[in-house]
């Protein structure tokens, strides 16, 4: 079944959560965050307008893991099948841009491909861009059209459920008794719900609109002196890392148990001073500024060359969690303004 | 199922060599045969302590047993060198690319080393001397900070200087005892009669101030930055190219490195920090 309607989320949702765990998104202070879908206690569910304010890599790469087990190594954990609701698009690249890392050939991490395949990916419709969205400025748009086994759509008097994948759409045909079908009316009705949050979008970022292609906008402002100037704020809280669902740095450390010792991995940031720094004393990067244009370099530059995607999806978690006012749109705009010559007179002022 | 990466293999330290008043070798025999290429590096696990990555100094032709030199440089080498014989231990890797040795055949072998930088170099030297015959000659330029901080002492005073096709010229900081050799940084003792070299190419490694001034130096001598190797110390953690520490401009120097010519790096700032 390659979709189907439905006029209320909860009768879906406990199909789903008849199944496997199901986490659903739950609204707090004005950001959605999951939480485990009870059937009987918070199946109050509503489709929550824009991503959470976690990301998605917090399960697949888990804030920390056990990584190794010494002297007897440990067969990692199975994982049980999980369902997530409410992935948007930006969250479906994501993930994507971590499988380039994490799936890479002869380098598999064996923790992430079992989350990976164990996860059953429920995507849906942005229905009003968050302050700090920026997706389009980065050619991603506010509905996800592939990476997704279910994708909801919120229309007029319900929800329409499309299948992305095999598993999607034969969890469709197993149900079908719940759902109605979908004349193309509501398909027009969903395009036009679409085309409003991407106009809403176009309109929202107007000022962050990028005048070259974001890499060479990066790699021309190496030299720049906006990193320095746009870090001069940064109070090192390296939130923007963390809460990025494409940044996946790690450090691994060694603890010692009771009766074995652990390695365990666990998220790191390439915004903190000692990140680079290694035993003789050298930090190549002891500099805020510098970590800064490191961190933009990896997103815009590295990782395309080497994986042929842009690491940012612009989901503009950074710019909520930011302690320090650095807000990644602005980098980005001042050096494309710098390359294009309008942004002089800035450059200028910050020597 | 996959593998788990971050497993290590067991190991134990079999043997403790004193080289200096602030670095050993440690003999280290994996619980299975273990094969690496010269230069490349492992991730060696001190357990319930840390982690931390070494280029073997041992010849790659023997795989029942490695030898790691290490320098008290920090939190894990400094436990490590309070660690007696019989120590466990893991090992993870090998990792990185080592040193293209088929790309040095027919040429002049121009090594600069210098401190704990004659561990990697020892193995490379190793390798070299099995297929002497391969290059026009194994010419190598050594300094450390006093006589008494030179690792390897026996062979590199004794049988090293005596074998056919390699030129060793030492120097020290600062001689003291009954040095008589050449003292100053390893510079002094570089010069461009030294190698043919149009025909040669230079491996270089050492403390970062040291490769940065020896580059310099092989680059005013004119040598091409595509046939100077450099073994780039970095914090190199997970070997695989995912952790990001030991990113150096837009390579991962454990999966790509831990041996770039200097072509490779050059445009990236700041590579001897």
């Amino acid at each position: 079944m390659e979709r189907a309607f439905i006029s209320r989320l909860k009768p879906f949702l406990d199909a789903v959560a008849e199944k496997m765990d199901l986490y659903v998104p739950r609204k707090v202070e004005g950001h959605y965050v999951c939480e485990r879908y009870e059937p009987g206690a918070n199946d109050a569910v509503e489709l929550n307008a824009i991503r959470a304010c976690t990301p998605a890599k917090e399960f697949l790469f888990p804030l920390r893991e056990l990584a190794a087990v010494f002297p007897e190594a440990v067969e990692p954990k199975e994982v049980k099948p999980f369902a997530v609701f409410g992935l948007k698009a930006c969250d479906l690249r994501s993930m994507e841009i971590l499988d380039k890392v994490f799936t890479e050939k002869e380098f598999e991490d064996p923790f992430y491909i079992a989350r990976r395949q164990a996860m059953f990916v429920i995507a849906s419709d942005c229905s009003e861009p968050g302050e700090s969205c920026f997706c389009n400025i980065l050619d991603g748009q506010p509905y996800a059209e592939s990476g997704f086994d279910l994708n909801v759509s919120q229309v007029e008097d319900g929800y329409i459920i499309a299948g992305g994948s095999a598993q999607g759409k034969s969890f469709l045909a197993a149900h079908a008794a719940l759902f109605g079908d979908v004349p193309d009316a509501l398909l027009a009705e969903r395009q036009r719900r679409r085309d409003e949050v991407r106009n809403q979008l176009e309109k929202a970022n107007v000022d962050f609109e990028l005048r070259a292609p974001v890499q060479e906008i990066v790699e021309r402002g190496y030299e720049s002196d906006v990193f320095d100037a746009c870090a001069a704020t940064c109070v090192e809280c390296q939130a923007c890392t963390r809460v990025c669902p494409t940044c996946h740095c790690f450090y691994l450390y060694d603890t010692a148990q009771t009766d074995y010792f652990a390695k365990m991995k666990m998220w790191d940031s390439c915004m903190r001073i000692g990140y680079a720094a290694v035993a003789g004393g050298g930090n190549p990067r002891k500099l805020l500024g510098d970590r800064l244009r490191h961190r933009l370099m990896h997103k815009f530059a590295y990782f395309l060359e080497r994986y042929g995607v842009d690491m940012c999806v612009g989901c503009g978690r950074c710019v909520d969690a930011e302690a320090g006012d650095v807000d990644i749109r602005v980098v980005l705009k001042r050096l494309s303004d710098e390359l294009t010559g309008k942004g002089k007179a800035v450059a200028n002022k910050t020597k | 199922m996959i593998a788990n990466l971050y497993q290590p293999i067991n190991g134990e330290i079999v043997e403790i060599i004193d080289e200096s008043p602030t670095i050993k070798s440690f003999v280290i025999v994996p619980q299975s045969a273990f094969s690496f290429a010269t230069g490349q590096f492992v991730e060696l696990t001190l357990p319930g302590e840390g982690e931390a990555p070494f280029t073997p100094s041992s010849s790659p032709t023997v795989t029942e047993k490695m030898e790691i030199t290490i320098m008290k440089a920090g939190r894990v080498t400094e436990r490590l060198h309070n660690c007696a014989k019989g120590q466990p231990i893991g090992i993870r890797g090998p990792y990185g690319n080592g040193y293209p040795i088929d790309e040095f055949v027919g040429k002049h072998v121009y090594i600069v080393g210098g401190g704990v930088g004659l561990a990697p170099i020892r193995s490379l030297f190793l390798t070299l001397v099995d297929r002497i015959g391969d290059f026009k000659s194994v010419v190598c330029r050594f300094g450390a900070r006093t006589p008494a901080d030179f690792i390897y002492k026996d062979a590199l005073l004794g049988p090293w200087q005596k074998l056919d096709g390699v030129n060793i010229k030492l120097t020290v900081d600062q001689a003291n005892g009954d040095w008589s050799g050449n003292v100053g940084v390893v510079t002094t003792i570089l010069n461009p009669k030294d190698v043919d070299i149009a025909n040669a190419v230079a491996v270089v490694c050492g403390p970062p101030i040291m490769m940065k001034f020896a580059t310099v130096n092989l680059l005013e001598y004119g040598f091409d930055p595509k046939t100077v190797y450099l073994s780039m110390e970095k914090n190199m953690s997970c070997g695989v190219g995912k952790c990001g520490h030991c990113m150096l401009g837009k390579y991962y120097v454990c999966k790509d490195g831990p041996v770039f010519t200097y072509d490779q790096v050059c445009k990236y700032p700041k590579i001897w920090e």
